[in-house]
Parts: structure tokens; C-alpha cells; sequence
């Protein structure tokens, strides 16, 4: 049985705001149950009371002191956006359709 | 000057002589740079007037004596994922068109401080992603020793710029491999330095817990002298090492004398690996040992899972780092979307290619609810396996030596349809990322007139001893001096 | 309106509270922090999310979040972890929002909230889940005149302000109840100078969540969650509103889905933001690009030092320390500024009781008409001890002294001067004083001989006859020395 069909990855694709073509969802959905079919080697090993390691050198985490710095120059800003007008970016609107978060 | 293409060593003995000036230099760099372009493709940008005036600046200083560093007046090339104020930084991206950095890496800011001149950005795979150059939105990248085929990826652009004798020296980045293979498939010297060695600001992420900025050289002694310069601690990263940088070049004697070197039995017993690979990198191991070097075998036991454990971290990172890219503050959107999700989503899937498609739905269903267990938590579990394996091996020896690609520089298109044999191609590299050391590759020999690359690893914050080995190794062996037929 | 759920149910209410911290830069950047700034005039790279940034943890941010914690009786972790929190929208530029997710700064906690019941007031006890730290997102506006029509204006200021979210298990039964911990909440964050907690100026948000169960049921009922309520009196409208809703819905036998609402002050009623059901993925992981947060205990215990007296403490210690009811110990010591104005005063003048009388009387009201805190008022503490010292003394009369608490209050000033100036100063004269006693005691024959036979009460009435002469001016105790000692003649 697939790891994961076209559905799936049509369900993952809306989260990270990607479309696919039937075409690519298609294709994606092979591709990936190969990759994930590859990944399920991982499972042979026992890793119970292993730590998952999250960076491989052991540090704490620092801190900056509470100094405020120089902001960025709005004109860099708005040299960069897609669309800015009175210093603030502009996007379209939320339609009601639409499924946000 | 030594024969064949000039060294960095090379250039700065030059200038120091005054035999040529920085802005000699630069603008035969950029003319050869430009010749390349048609057959090679290793650049996505040059920037002649602001390099050419740095030169300017650089020549003025050495006539008052007042040189920053040996590295003062030297062309680099830096890699299109690594920010610079005032330039773009695609990273071989549509969906960073138009983007021009308002700051600098600190890298770069490493290298302005030093005197060296940025000279150009070098092609890649899109993000980092890929193993062959080949996924990049301005087209592929070509293997100087062989035009038909791939310089490796996916610092493939500052690999061939430094084969092909454009540049002495390039910075890239390395997630997987994306340094020390295309080192191996172009025939130079490329260092991955340990995670936290140099600063990951300014560089953008891939995976951010495996990115690693490091240096493409012709020689070893090139390479200490440019690590040197990038390497440090700094504030601006939270996973920045406090630890201050020795002075790697001033170390290197050639002495490999009871130097002991692990072979990982695993790495040899490869199946997909190319004999002849395996056969050329046994030579070079026998040449160390010669040398004086001790050498021992040694058991990774957990490497068959480490390019699985590799894709499900560095993609699932990945997926996240890629969330930034929405059209809203900079680069691409897409024309005529009906609201706000359509926005993202026309100008996500219009500003990114397959592969990175690809990579962000892989990431983003392991992070997804009811499977972050399974799939990312289970990588990270084995990834503290897979650093367990390299601490027990660094008790026995002081490096391990390994090929670096299990084959020479493959045909261009061959994998691009296969996304799991591109993946495949990095099996030799990706667990010194997911364990964070250090790793280097030099070339060691040639099958079908094609480089072979020699892998050092080393222990955490050991680049001295990879250095001091690859020194070692290049002072009794030609290697690093063949130059391909299509050099510019 | 206090009958919430009828009989037959019980409601249950749980807070989220989001408290910015008082620092100058943003937590994971230096950019400053503003407030009242031009859109996108407080931003650096890191807060637009530009490709390339790192996040470096803001060493005031944290020092703030533990004082908060452990203010609040959690217990402080010695490591915790920074996850990422994902999903699109246009003001949280990187794509996801760095929180706290498994390993959160603290847990456990609780705090004492007032509650009135039988007329009395008492204390609950409120648990706290958790306190973690998280970074603000900037603003959306979706104002047809600000963007222009089907446009959306995003101002990223706020990107990266630093918060703690403090997240109560779900302990409150009331609306008055889930205020009542709002605003314990706030005195906590001010007194500890963590947060400004001004709710008008988003420093303090709550969500609030909200289900109800049958009476007497031990199992929690589907709740729901009310967004974005930025003042007491909405919080307890919503929460009015939505009980209301819940109970309607559960009598006509159906079930409560789970939901995110907004709250309407116009119509009073709630309405649903969105639903639930398509499951909020937010695909938390650590933030590979922050290691762990260690702490020492050492640490801890250096920012638990710095925890001034609390409010609970404070009340405490004016009772014992003063002899003040229980009723004046807690309105004193409502805000720090207000307890430590009290106890200067107490310093200056002497005798803390009729210090305390006056400001609960007379300041707080003159305050409360002016709508304003005792900070915001230049009234000095040693000038209203000074004020009540020239009464003691007879130098004014307190219907004067209280008639100058107004303008002492809005615009300070010497009470000494002002009494002299507005010719305020008690009639001391012994003469004139003398003439007017002289005066009532021929007036009234009929209370001299009651006093003579006796009845010493009667001085009262005469003193007041004298008060009445002098326009109120004699000072009383002058009048009662020379009254007494006529009658003894």
C-alpha cells in the first residue's frame, strides 16, 4: 500500500501554500512514497530512551543585551516589497472562500 | 608562479612582488569569467565595477603598506545562497527575483575586512537542494573536466569556478555534501567546516541545523589561509562556536608521522560505490601510510541509515526556512491572484522549482500532525546514534578517510528524474553534517580522466588535523595540479 | 445576568493571557520596540524576516519572563526549548512564530484572585498551566481607506515584541471571576515592573476559553474560544454572551463544536471566527537555529531576589504593620505606586490610620473623577501629609483641607501656601473666638444649666452654635478649651 497518495499530498501542499497540477500531484505522490519507503529503514532501530538530538554541538542557547540597533531605511524596505504604499506592505485581502492559519 | 593554474599562495606571492596589482588580477578574473559563461555556466552574476574599485582600494593600501590581511587584494567567488549589501542573493531562485540584500553576511563582511574582492555569485542547485547544479532557475552548471557532465552540487558554480582557474578560492555551503562533492567531481580542495565554525548569518537557510558556509581552494595551505579569515565565533548566531580560530596555515608542516587514520569499514563496503572509486582512494590511503600515517579500521555500524535520517531532518528544516518566501516583503508574487492564499500559493508554485516542491511537501507531511514521531522524531533519535558512532570512532583514531562521492562526476540529466539516486549520491557525506564535523575532500586520482575525491573527517573543531593531512598528502602527491582540458 | 448556565450547568473558564515585556529591543533582535511608531519604522532584517537572519534571545526578555514565573509560584525550568510555531500570514514574516512548545520556561503556579461572596470577600485560588515565551506578530489592517479597497496593509513593528503567555487551568466559574484573575494578573505584571499591561494598548491580551458541563459532572465540556478581547467590560460581556449561546444550544439537546469567536459590542452576541475541525497543523518542532535555554539555579534565584513585596504580602503588612481593616489594606495596595504613596505619607505624617482615611476618601475619589492613577497626579505624598498635619494643628479646618484635595490632585502645590492664599487658615484668634462664645452662651441658657447640672454632652451642640458664628473657621479645638472653660466659671 502507498505510504502516501495524491490526496495526502494535496493535503500538505495546501499547508505550505504550494498547487500542484493533477499531473504533479501525481508524480509527487511516487515520488515521495519512494523517498518515504526509503525512509522507513529508521524503523528497524530500537531508539527507545535515545535522545533525539536536535543541534550536534552541545550549546546553550546565548543572549544579546537589550540595546536597541538601528532600524532598516524604509526606502531598502520598499525597494524589496512587491507592493508598499504609505510605509506599509500591501497584500490582497482574505476572501471568505479562503481557509486561513 | 608553480606550473598549471596559480594558487592563492601563488597570487599573493605575485602581488607581494609586484608582479601583477589586485585590479590585474580582478579584471583577468572577470574576463575569464565571462569567457566561461557559454561552456561552463559557474556564475549567476559578476560585479565588475565594485570589485574592480575594491581592487583599486586594495592596491592603494598595499602602496602605503597598510595590507589587512594576506588575503588582501585576492578574487573570491561566493556562493548565490551567501548575502551581500547591495547585491542580489537568488539562490538560484524565481522566487528571489528581484531581491537586492540590505546587509552582509558576516562571511562577507570577514572577507571585506581582509581585503579580499568579491568578485561574482557563483550558480547552485535551488536552495542547496540537489547534488548536480542542474536545479538552478539560469540553467545548469558544467563539469570543466567534461562538459557532459555535472560538477556536483550543489556548490557546483564555485567548485568549477575555482577548477577552471576563474578564482584561486570560492566560498559555498554545505548541508549534505554540498561542498566536498562537487570539490570531488571538479578536482579541488573544498572544506566543510564543524557546525558553529563559521557564521551561519547571512547565509539563507536550508537546514539549518546541517548548513555550514565553507571554502573551495586548490591546495590546502589556500584552504587554512581563507578558513582562517571566515572562521570565528560570532554573536548575531545563537549556534556559533565561542571558541577563537587557530592559526591553521602556520601549522601546516607535512609531518604525518603517527598520525592515526580510520577507515570506516561501512564507507568501503558501499554497494552502489564505482570499484574503480574505491581502488583510487585505497591508493591514496596507502600513500598516507607511507607517509607515516597508522592505519586503522574502524566500525560506523549506524551509516546505512544516515542519507534517510538525512532527508527527513535537513527537509522537514527546510520546509520551515521556506515558509519566508510568501511574495508579501520581497521577491516574487505572482500576477492576478483572487485574495491572499491564492497569492501565496500562485507565487510559491510559480517561484519555486520541482525539487524544492518536492522537498517542502516532504518536510512540511514529517512535521505534519500524527507523523512528527514517526518520521522526525525517529531521524533525530538515530541522529544521536549516528554521533555516538563517530565519538567512539574518534577514540581510535585521530581522522577518518573516506571516499567523498561513490562515483566521478555523473552525466548531466542522468538522476534529474530520480529524485531518490540524486539522494543517493551523497551517501559519504551527510553524516558529518548530521554529527556536525568537520569533513574535506581533495582530490586523490582520476577514473575515466574524471577527479576522485579523498574525505577526511574529523572530530569536532578539528580542521587542523584535516588540514595538516591534506597538506601532507598534496606535498607528496600531483593531484591537486591537473587542470581540466576546458579551464578558461 | 449572574445566573450563568441556570441551574443545570456549570461554566468553566480558562485565560490565555499574552503580556508584552517592558524591553527596549525586540526579543530576538535588537530592532527597538515602539509603540505609536510610522508603519515599518521599527523594523530591522530580522524582523521582516529577510533570507540570511538569525534569532539571539533578548538576556531582559528572559530575565523579565522568569521574575513573571516565579512571581506567579511556577516553577522555573532549567532548560527549555524554543519550537516553532507554523503557519501563513502576512504579519508573521518568517512563516512561523518562535513559542515554547513541550518544554515550556515554567509550569505550575497559581495565583490568589479576590471573590465576593456573602458579602464578604475572600480569595480563590487560581493554577497556572504554564508561562511561556513567545514573539508578537505584526499588525494586519484590513481598512478599505488604510490599503485601499480588497487590499490588506501590514505593518511589521510589532514583529518580534517580546511576550510571555501565561495560560490558566481552567479554574474560573464566572465572568466576574475570569476578570477578576485579569486583573490580579495585571497588578502582578506592574508591580514586578514585567509588563506595562495596558490592555488599551495591546500590552495585554487574553483569549478566553469557555465551555460548560452539568452540574455536579467532573469531565470538561467541548469549549470554545474567544479571541482578541481587549477590555474587562468585553471579557465579561463575551463571556456573558457566549454562556448564553452554549446554554441555549445544550438545552435544545445539541452539541457545542469546537470554535474560534470573536466577540461583537455592538450586538452583544458572538460569532464564529472559525471552526476546529480542519485541525490547526502548526507542525511545531525545535528551533534548530536556537539551542536549548539553560538556566542555573543560581540565576533563578538572582532574578527571584529582585521580586519587590507583592500585593498579597503588602496588604498583609499594612494590617499588622498599621492597623488597617482588611476592606483599606486591599484598596491600598491595588498598585504599587498607590501602596508606596500611602506608606510615604504614613512616614511623613506619623499616624498611618487618618492618612490612609484620607486618601481612600478623598484622593482616591478626586482621582477617580479625573480619571486618572496617582502617578499621573503631581500630588506629592509629603504634601497630603503636610495637608492633614495642618488640621491636627488646628491651622485649617478639614472641610478646607478637603475642598483642596481637587486641586492638589490635579495641579499639586504647597497646602501650606494654599490654605494661607485662599485665606483657608483656621480663626485662632482667642478674642474674636471669645466673643462668639460669650455670644452662644447667652443664647442658650437652658444648655448651660444642663451642663452645670451635669450633662457635659451638651458642650457639643454649643461648640457646633460656635462653628456655625465663625463660618467654620474657628479651629474646634480652640473653641472647646475656651467654651469649657466659661461653663467652669
Amino acid at each position: 500500500m502507498a505510504r502516501i497518495n495524491r490526496e495526502e499530498v494535496e493535503r500538505v501542499a495546501a499547508l505550505a501554500r504550494l498547487r500542484l497540477s493533477d499531473r504533479e500531484a501525481d508524480q509527487m505522490a511516487a515520488e515521495l512514497d519512494a523517498v518515504l519507503g526509503f525512509a522507513e529503514s529508521l524503523q528497524e532501530l530500537d531508539t527507545s530512551g535515545i535522545e533525539p538530538t536536535s543541534h550536534p554541538i552541545p550549546l546553550s542557547t546565548p543572549r544579546r543585551d537589550d540595546t536597541p540597533a538601528a532600524v532598516l531605511d524604509t526606502e531598502l524596505i520598499a525597494a524589496n516589497a512587491p507592493q508598499f504604499s504609505d510605509s506599509a506592505f500591501l497584500v490582497p485581502k482574505v476572501i471568505d472562500s479562503e481557509t486561513e492559519g | 608562479m608553480s606550473e598549471g593554474v596559480p594558487t592563492l599562495r601563488d597570487l599573493r606571492a605575485a602581488l607581494a612582488a609586484s608582479e601583477v596589482t589586485s585590479v590585474e588580477l580582478v579584471d583577468a578574473c572577470l574576463a575569464r569569467a565571462e569567457a566561461s559563461q557559454a561552456t561552463l555556466h559557474a556564475f549567476v552574476g559578476l560585479r565588475p565595477e565594485a570589485a574592480l574599485a575594491s581592487a583599486r582600494e586594495s592596491d592603494a593600501r598595499r602602496e602605503r603598506g597598510e595590507l589587512r590581511s594576506g588575503i588582501d587584494g585576492i578574487p573570491i567567488a561566493i556562493k548565490d545562497n551567501i548575502v551581500q549589501a547591495g547585491e542580489p542573493a537568488a539562490c538560484a531562485s524565481r522566487i528571489l527575483e528581484g531581491f537586492v540584500s540590505p546587509y552582509s553576511a558576516t562571511a562577507i563582511e570577514k572577507l571585506e575586512r581582509s581585503g579580499a574582492i568579491v568578485v561574482g555569485r557563483t550558480n547552485m542547485d535551488e536552495f542547496a537542494m540537489g547534488s548536480s547544479t542542474e536545479h538552478s532557475v539560469a540553467g545548469p552548471t558544467r563539469n570543466p573536466w567534461n562538459l557532459e557532465r555535472t560538477p556536483g552540487g550543489s556548490s557546483g558554480g564555485s567548485a568549477v569556478a575555482v577548477a577552471a582557474g576563474i578564482v584561486p578560492a570560492a566560498l559555498g555551503s554545505d548541508t549534505g555534501g554540498s561542498i566536498r562533492q562537487p570539490a570531488s567531481l571538479c578536482g579541488v580542495v573544498g572544506l566543510k567546516p564543524t557546525y558553529g565554525r563559521v557564521s551561519r548569518w547571512g547565509l539563507v537557510a536550508f537546514a539549518s541545523s546541517l548548513d555550514q558556509i565553507g571554502v573551495f581552494t586548490r591546495t590546502a595551505a589556500d584552504c587554512a589561509s581563507l578558513l582562517e579569515v571566515v572562521a570565528g565565533h560570532d554573536p548575531r548566531d545563537s549556534t556559533s562556536i565561542p571558541e577563537s580560530v587557530p592559526s591553521y596555515a602556520d601549522a601546516l608542516n607535512g609531518d604525518l608521522e603517527g598520525l592515526r587514520l580510520g577507515l570506516p569499514r561501512e564507507y568501503f563496503a558501499e554497494e552502489g560505490a564505482d570499484p574503480r572509486v574505491l581502488e583510487v582512494v585505497g591508493a591514496a590511503v596507502a600513500e598516507l601510510e607511507r607517509a607515516g600515517a597508522k592505519i586503522v579500521e574502524v566500525d560506523l555500524p549506524h551509516t546505512r541509515y544516515a542519507t534517510a535520517t538525512y532527508y527527513l531532518i535537513a527537509n522537514a528544516e527546510a520546509s520551515s526556512n521556506l515558509a519566508r518566501f510568501d511574495g508579501v516583503r520581497y521577491g516574487h508574487r505572482a500576477r492576478g491572484a483572487e485574495g491572499l492564499t491564492d497569492m501565496y500559493c500562485l507565487s510559491r508554485s510559480e517561484g519555486f522549482g520541482a525539487e524544492v516542491k518536492r522537498r517542502i511537501i516532504l518536510g512540511t507531511y514529517v512535521l505534519s500532525a500524527g507523523y512528527y514521531d514517526a518520521y522526525y522524531r525517529k531521524a533525530q533519535q538515530v541522529r544521536t546514534l549516528l554521533r555516538r558512532d563517530f565519538e567512539r570512532a574518534f577514540e581510535v583514531c585521530d581522522a577518518l578517510v573516506t571516499p567523498t562521492s561513490p562515483e566521478v562526476a555523473f552525466p548531466l540529466g542522468q538522476k534529474i528524474g530520480d529524485p531518490l539516486a540524486m539522494y543517493l549520491s551523497d551517501v559519504y557525506t551527510v553524516s558529518a553534517n548530521l554529527a556536525g564535523i568537520p569533513g574535506m575532500s581533495i582530490p586523490c586520482g582520476q577514473v575515466d580522466e574524471l577527479p576522485v575525491g579523498l574525505q577526511l573527517l574529523g572530530p569536532a573543531l578539528g580542521e587542523l588535523t584535516l588540514l595538516r593531512i591534506a597538506d601532507g598528502f598534496q606535498r607528496l602527491t600531483q593531484h591537486h595540479q591537473q587542470s581540466p582540458g576546458a579551464s578558461a | 445576568m449572574n445566573d450563568r448556565g441556570g441551574a443545570e450547568f456549570e461554566v468553566v473558564i480558562g485565560l490565555e493571557v499574552h503580556a508584552h515585556l517592558q524591553t527596549r529591543s525586540k526579543l530576538f533582535g535588537p530592532a527597538p520596540v515602539s509603540y505609536g511608531e510610522r508603519p515599518n519604522h521599527s523594523v530591522d532584517p530580522i524582523c521582516l524576516a529577510l533570507p540570511g537572519v538569525l534569532p539571539v534571545l533578548n538576556a531582559r526578555a528572559l530575565e523579565l519572563a522568569v521574575r513573571a514565573s516565579l512571581a506567579m509560584h511556577c516553577e522555573v525550568h532549567h532548560r527549555s526549548i524554543f519550537a516553532r510555531k507554523s503557519y501563513f500570514y502576512p504579519d508573521l514574516p518568517k512563516g512561523y512564530q518562535i513559542s515554547q512548545y513541550e518544554e515550556p520556561l515554567a509550569t505550575g503556579g497559581w495565583v490568589d484572585i479576590p471573590v465576593e461572596g456573602g458579602g464578604d470577600t475572600s480569595t480563590k485560588r487560581v493554577r497556572l498551566t504554564r508561562i511561556h515565551m513567545e514573539e508578537d506578530a505584526g499588525k494586519s489592517i484590513h481598512d478599505d481607506a488604510v490599503a485601499g479597497a480588497g487590499a490588506t496593509s501590514v505593518d511589521l513593528n510589532r514583529s518580534g515584541v517580546p511576550l510571555i503567555e501565561i495560560v490558566s487551568e481552567p479554574d474560573l466559574r464566572s465572568a466576574e471571576e475570569a476578570t477578576a484573575y485579569l486583573r490580579t494578573i495585571r497588578a502582578l505584571l506592574r508591580y514586578t515592573e514585567v509588563s506595562n499591561a495596558d490592555m488599551e494598548k495591546g500590552h495585554l491580551r487574553c483569549d478566553v476559553n469557555v465551555s460548560l458541563r452539568p452540574r455536579g459532572s467532573e469531565e470538561y465540556g467541548t469549549r470554545t474560544e474567544l479571541k482578541n478581547l481587549n477590555s474587562f467590560r468585553f471579557i465579561e460581556e463575551a463571556v456573558d454572551a457566549e454562556v448564553a449561546r452554549q446554554t441555549e444550544i445544550l438545552e435544545r439537546g445539541e452539541c457545542v463544536r469546537q470554535c474560534t469567536l470573536g466577540y461583537d459590542p455592538q450586538t452583544h452576541l458572538t460569532h464564529v471566527l472559525r471552526l476546529k475541525e480542519d485541525a490547526d497543523d502548526y507542525r511545531y518542532f525545535p528551533d534548530p537555529d536556537l539551542v536549548p535555554l539553560v538556566l542555573s539555579e543560581t540565576e533563578i534565584e538572582r532574578v527571584r531576589k529582585q521580586i519587590p513585596e507583592l500585593a498579597e504580602q503588602k496588604c498583609e503588612r499594612f494590617r499588622t504593620e498599621y492597623g488597617l481593616s482588611e476592606y483599606d489594606a486591599l484598596q491600598l495596595t491595588v498598585t504599587r505606586s498607590l501602596a508606596d504613596f500611602f506608606e510615604t505619607a504614613a512616614r511623613a505624617h506619623g499616624q498611618p490610620k487618618p492618612v490612609a482615611n484620607w486618601i481612600l476618601r478623598d484622593v482616591l475619589q478626586a482621582l477617580k473623577e479625573r480619571d486618572l492613577e496617582i502617578d499621573d497626579s503631581p500630588l506629592e505624598a509629603e504634601s497630603l501629609a503636610r495637608l492633614i498635619r495642618l488640621v491636627d494643628e488646628g491651622k485649617t479646618t478639614a472641610k478646607s483641607a478637603r475642598g483642596l484635595v481637587p486641586e492638589l490632585v490635579e495641579r499639586g502645590g504647597d497646602p501650606v501656601a494654599l490654605v494661607d492664599e485662599r485665606g483657608l487658615g483656621a480663626v485662632s484668634d482667642a478674642g474674636l473666638i471669645e466673643k462668639s462664645v460669650v455670644e452662644v452662651l447667652e443664647e442658650n441658657p437652658d444648655n448651660v444649666e444642663l451642663y452645670r447640672s451635669g450633662e457635659e454632652k451638651v458642650v457639643n451642640f454649643l461648640i457646633g452654635q460656635v462653628m456655625q458664628k465663625t463660618q467654620g473657621k474657628a479651629s474646634p479645638a480652640i473653641v472647646r478649651e475656651i467654651l469649657e472653660r466659661e461653663l467652669r466659671k
